[in-house]
């Protein structure tokens, strides 16, 4: 699992968010277009593409993009 | 917990390797029942999501992108002096007259609901006086929503099918608009009534009927109304509204929904239900004719039918963004609002019907739809 790819679905994931719009460090929660839409999107782009299930604890205890990832990263290896 | 029915006819057959184990609970088949007349009553007042901008705080980028994406557009709502019972009573009066049905030949009403007119007497009760049934008649109510219609079908065909009924009556119908906040974004827009009649009777030679039901109860808080119940009665303190985090606007005694957690249910249990169910009945995804979903919203409803590798014309959903997330009420107004015509043209149809929800709570049944008296939508005059 890449990171950039990883950053690719969650730019498609969420709309009106222009790809190359994200790195690592980017507070995703401070985006102007992250809201409870998005968290559903960006879920859904998680299980289709990873098989992973973000709940509302993941993107809570998530600050940042990379963060979220290796969340999703953790679950992968369960 | 339900068992295999099977008719005493060929109970013979029932030890063959054909008959899934009794073990494979809560799985069921039916023999000699049948769906013979549907209609449901829907209010005529409509909202629509493009007169409520202020309810977004005049953020017009935010309501497209949530008609675009999750299908919030229009629905019905009741006036404060109507009740899913009265929805229910105009759909069963056309229902009977359309069928024909005398009304001594009811032998069981069941009313799915969790919107009744009293906490105590059951809907089912007091639509039996008013309906004028009798008295050899039993009357219960079911407290489901969203998995209702569906757990209703089958507890009507268990009723049936144990030799209790001849014909049962299930009315299912909810006025959700009148539990939710009208500040409240993330239910308010999505949530409309509506109320149902459906007949089901003992028919020799009628096809198998699958059903499946499942539960989890862990889910219990993530759509919910906190208080009105023993739980937590109605007091000053739960009528006061509250703002959370995101601004939606709500008291306890208001309906209550973790929009993610919801989403999350769904697409991870509703696909297997009713891959599981088609393998227990042994029928092909693709020789199912219509797969009839609860109309939560479209969002959701694609999401399933792309899961499930569905043709997007056998999978209804148009009736949310018409009419809301009905509950109960939703399987039935997608059956008799879209597929009426159809079904009126064809000798058959397989219908794969699956509610999912509250409870949290959902269900998929495998029926074949034939020879029907009536398949109407109606809207409601009082």
């Amino acid at each position: 699992m890449e990171l950039d790819t990883f950053i690719k679905h969650f730019e498609d994931a969420v709309e009106d968010l222009e790809s190359g719009t994200l790195t690592p460090e980017t507070s995703f929660k401070d985006l102007k277009s992250w809201d409870s839409l998005a968290v559903l999107t960006v879920t859904d782009a998680m299980d289709m593409e990873y098989a992973v299930t973000l709940r509302k604890a993941d993107f809570e205890s998530a600050a940042t993009v990379v963060q979220l990832f290796e969340i999703v990263q953790s679950k992968l290896t369960k | 917990m339900c068992n295999d029915f099977v008719t005493p006819e060929n109970w013979a057959f029932t030890s063959s390797t054909h008959w899934p184990s009794l073990k494979s609970m809560p799985k069921c088949r039916f023999l000699d029942v049948r769906i013979t007349g549907l209609v449901t009553c829907v209010p005529p007042h409509e909202k629509c999501i493009d007169d409520e901008l202020e309810l977004f705080g005049g953020n017009m980028q935010q309501l497209k992108r949530l008609k675009k994406t999750i299908g919030l557009h229009k629905r019905r709502v009741v006036d404060a002096d109507t009740t899913a019972a009265d929805l229910c009573e105009q759909a069963a009066r056309r229902l009977i007259e359309e069928t024909a049905v005398e009304l001594a030949q009811i032998d069981a009403v069941i009313c799915v609901t969790q919107t009744p007119d009293y906490s105590q007497p059951c809907n089912a009760a007091v639509l039996h006086g008013r309906l004028g049934l009798l008295k050899d008649c039993a009357a219960l109510d079911v407290n489901l929503g969203c998995s209702g219609y569906v757990y209703g079908l089958w507890l009507a065909h268990t009723m049936i099918a144990s030799g209790g009924c001849e014909r049962v009556l299930l009315l299912a119908g909810d006025t959700i608009s009148r539990l939710v906040h009208a500040k409240d974004r993330a239910v308010a827009p999505l949530f409309g009534d509506g109320g149902s009649a459906t007949l089901i009777e003992r028919s020799a030679g009628a096809p198998a009927a699958f059903f499946s039901l499942q539960t989890d109860g862990s889910g219990y808080d993530k759509l919910m109304v906190p208080a009105g119940g023993a739980r937590q009665p109605c007091s000053a303190a739960t009528s006061l509204v509250a703002e959370d985090a995101a601004g939606n606007i709500r008291s306890p005694e208001n309906l209550f929904m973790d929009g993610a957690e919801i989403f999350n249910f769904s697409i991870t249990e509703e696909p297997k239900s009713v891959t599981e169910l088609l393998k227990y009945a042994s029928v092909e995804a693709g020789a199912v004719d219509f797969y009839v979903f609860h109309q939560a919203n479209r969002y959701i409803l694609g999401n399933i039918a792309k899961r499930l590798k569905l043709d997007p014309a056998k999978v209804p959903m148009e009736t949310v963004e018409r009419f809301g997330n009905q509950s109960s009420a939703s399987i039935p107004s997608a059956i008799c609002g879209e597929l009426s015509a159809t079904l009126a043209g064809c000798d058959s149809a397989q219908m794969l019907l699956s509610g999912f929800g509250v409870g949290l709570s959902w269900a998929s049944a495998l029926v074949e739809f034939r020879d029907l008296s009536v398949c109407e939508l109606i809207d409601y005059t009082s």
